[in-house]
């Protein structure tokens, strides 16, 4: 299939599952704003992740969206100067409330990061299954759970044959799709992924999205990516980030994937869309 | 489809070709410069050496290496021209300091070996010091009590300061609490506290207030003061060096902060963390002055760490190389030449144990 096809059949598949935006939201954000420090660097972020959709967050670099999506998991608070306005709403409670368990959120949110982060300490098999032992789950099928998730993350061919080997043996593309293994391996209903493709090749980035695509059958997905042909591909409804010179970042535009790169409203998004800047 | 066979390519002489190094070819006049410039430093200074009354250490100082750094730059001048010159010296120090380092390296144990020899025999190792006197031939007594007592105390030492000493690299690294300015700051103070106030200290406190007598716990916990530094500074290096990316990582995986240090980074670290523990173990393993004071002397095998006094190595030889007896004098560097091989073992041990079940793909 070729790029064009593919993106045709991408974007009838997304008109089919508009409806589906409509489903009750699982993820929220609200007036989300973000300093560090002294230095605003998000403001008034609100944007809705629908059950069971791909949501793609798109945007120059520096424009905030990394530090967003780290707000969704409550990782944005391991770094010191961090501060945060507004509130996260995952199944309409406030993760950031005082009674919440960071640990208990980050659980059902889970996230793969952009540089492949395999723990080297462990064997492929170990590290599949590490977010079942780190996060004290237990789970009897250990077997199933490697090959499943290695299959969804289109590794399980290249790795069958050596469970028990070092993750540092892998190739950086190979560490990548680990981890997403890693990550499904908890089973998490919403799962972040932070440029997941940016070290990918272009045969495990397909691999990777049909991955997205099928997951999200389940899972409601968050990615950030600097591709827009990927974003086109795998996202059912996309947000244009922008900081400009000096300011905060903001949303400038959001809504269903086709109408941002179809007919987007603001004429920066245009502009971005079309690669005119950016 | 028509297949192509591979054939190796040919040079214009319809030679097959064989592997090159030409960047390995010199023209004739470098190598006779490089050449002069080795062998006449070399020749006048052995000369000087053999034939005049200046002493061998000067000839080497004064006289061979500053001409050996002249030879090489006019050597460089000639052959490269002026830009030669800076590194032909660059390449001179180099060599000789990694040369003279591991010339009086290799002189230490050289020494150490030639004198401790004449001691080392398998009833050295085993038996005790009871009924021996500096008089006593070498037939008779050895070591085993010592080496018994070294290794009690440091176990003992190793025992208390291991495991403070990665909790307080833990606390630095991953903790990150707000102490840790004032934490960095103690540790560093105490590695700077000399070892015979390690050992002044415990007497203070625990013997000469009559809690409990000279014996390998107090030399355990005088060498543990000296011990903690050390582990805790060496694995706060290595735990920095663990990315960030890896407790992010687990953190994301619904982990708690300790099963990240305790799962991930510890084992990530853990060469690391055997080193920081060795060095630890070589800082303190020779020190006497602590155990002359916290832990006394025997001449009987003691395996109670509570009760009497213990012997020591650092302490055996102390007490043996200062008396006029050549026996006993051998005898004290054979205890030291049985040290630095307890050490050998020690580090190799651990570098066998320390490597662990995820190994290398074979």
């Amino acid at each position: 299939m070729s790029t064009a096809e593919f993106e045709e059949v991408a974007m009838m598949e997304s008109d089919l599952i508009s409806a589906r935006k409509q489903a009750p939201s699982e993820l929220r954000a609200e007036n989300v704003s973000v300093w560090f420090g002294k230095r605003k660097v998000l403001e008034n972020v609100n944007i809705d992740f629908p059950k069971n959709t791909v949501t793609a967050l798109i945007g120059p670099s520096g424009c905030g969206k990394s530090t967003f999506i780290r707000t969704l998991n409550r990782l944005h608070e391991l770094i010191p100067s961090a501060a945060l306005a507004g509130s996260v709403l995952y199944e309409g409670k406030d993760i950031y409330s005082s009674d919440v368990d960071p640990v208990h959120i980050r659980l059902q949110i889970g996230m793969v990061f952009q540089k492949p982060n395999p723990f080297p300490s462990m064997t492929i098999r170990g590290n599949v299954l590490s977010g079942l032992k780190l996060s004290g789950m237990k789970r009897d099928n250990h077997d199933d759970i490697v090959e499943h998730t290695l299959t969804a993350a289109g590794l399980w061919t290249e790795v069958k044959e050596r469970l028990n080997h070092a993750a540092g043996d892998l190739s950086g593309g190979q560490q990548q799709r680990l981890v997403i293994a890693r990550a499904l391996a908890v089973q998490p209903s919403v799962l972040l992924m932070d440029e997941p493709c940016s070290a990918l090749d272009p045969a495990s980035t397909l691999k990777i999205e049909e991955t997205i695509r099928q997951l999200s059958k389940e899972v409601t997905i968050v990615i950030v990516t600097h591709n827009m042909q990927q974003a086109v591909r795998v996202a059912d409804n996309t947000a244009f980030f922008l900081a400009q010179e000096g300011e905060p970042g903001h949303i400038v535009e959001q809504g269903l994937t086709t109408d941002i790169f179809g007919q987007p409203q603001d004429q920066r998004t245009l502009d971005y869309v079309n690669g005119r800047f950016g | 489809m028509s297949t192509i066979t591979y054939q190796a390519p040919l040079d214009p002489e319809g030679m097959v070709q064989t592997p090159q190094r030409p960047w390995r070819h010199k023209p004739r006049s470098f190598t006779m410069a490089v050449a002069l410039a080795v062998v006449i430093p070399a020749v006048i200074s052995a000369a000087l050496f053999f034939f005049s009354p200046i002493p061998g250490a000067i000839v080497l100082t004064v006289i061979y290496f500053p001409l050996q750094l002249v030879a090489s730059g006019i050597a460089a001048w000639a052959t490269r021209g002026v830009r030669g010159i800076a590194d032909s010296i660059i390449i001179v120090n180099a060599i000789g300091s990694t040369v003279f380092s591991v010339v009086v390296l290799l002189s230490l144990l050289g020494s150490l070996v030639v004198r401790g020899l004449r001691a080392l025999s398998p009833h050295f190792i085993y038996q005790n010091s009871v009924f021996i006197n500096p008089s006593t031939p070498l037939e008779y007594g050895g070591i085993g009590h010592a080496l018994v007592g070294t290794i009690l105390i440091v176990a003992i030492a190793s025992l208390i300061a291991v495991p403070i000493g990665i909790a307080t690299a833990v606390y630095i690294t991953e903790v990150r609490g707000k102490a840790v300015p004032y934490v960095r700051f103690f540790v560093q103070a105490m590695s700077g506290v000399p070892s015979v106030v390690a050992g002044l200290f415990i007497l203070t406190i625990a013997v000469s207030t009559g809690w409990f007598s000279q014996n390998a716990l107090a030399g355990g916990l005088a060498y543990a003061i000296l011990m903690l530094p050390t582990v805790a500074r060496t694995a706060e290096e290595v735990l920095k060096l663990i990315p960030d990316e890896l407790r992010t990582g687990a953190l994301a995986l619904g982990s708690t902060r300790a099963r990240t240090v305790m799962r991930v980074v510890l084992p990530a670290a853990k060469t690391g963390i055997i080193t920081a523990i060795l060095l630890g173990i070589a800082r303190v393993i020779g020190e006497t002055a602590p155990l002359l004071l916290a832990a006394g002397n025997n001449d009987g095998t003691v395996i109670n760490p509570f009760g009497q006094a213990i012997a020591s190595i650092p302490v055996y030889i102390f007490n043996n190389v200062a008396v006029p007896y050549p026996d006993a004098v051998a005898r004290a560097w054979g205890a030291a030449l049985a040290l630095m091989i307890l050490i050998a073992v020690l580090f190799t041990l651990a570098r066998v144990l320390g490597r662990g079940r995820v190994g290398r793909a074979k």
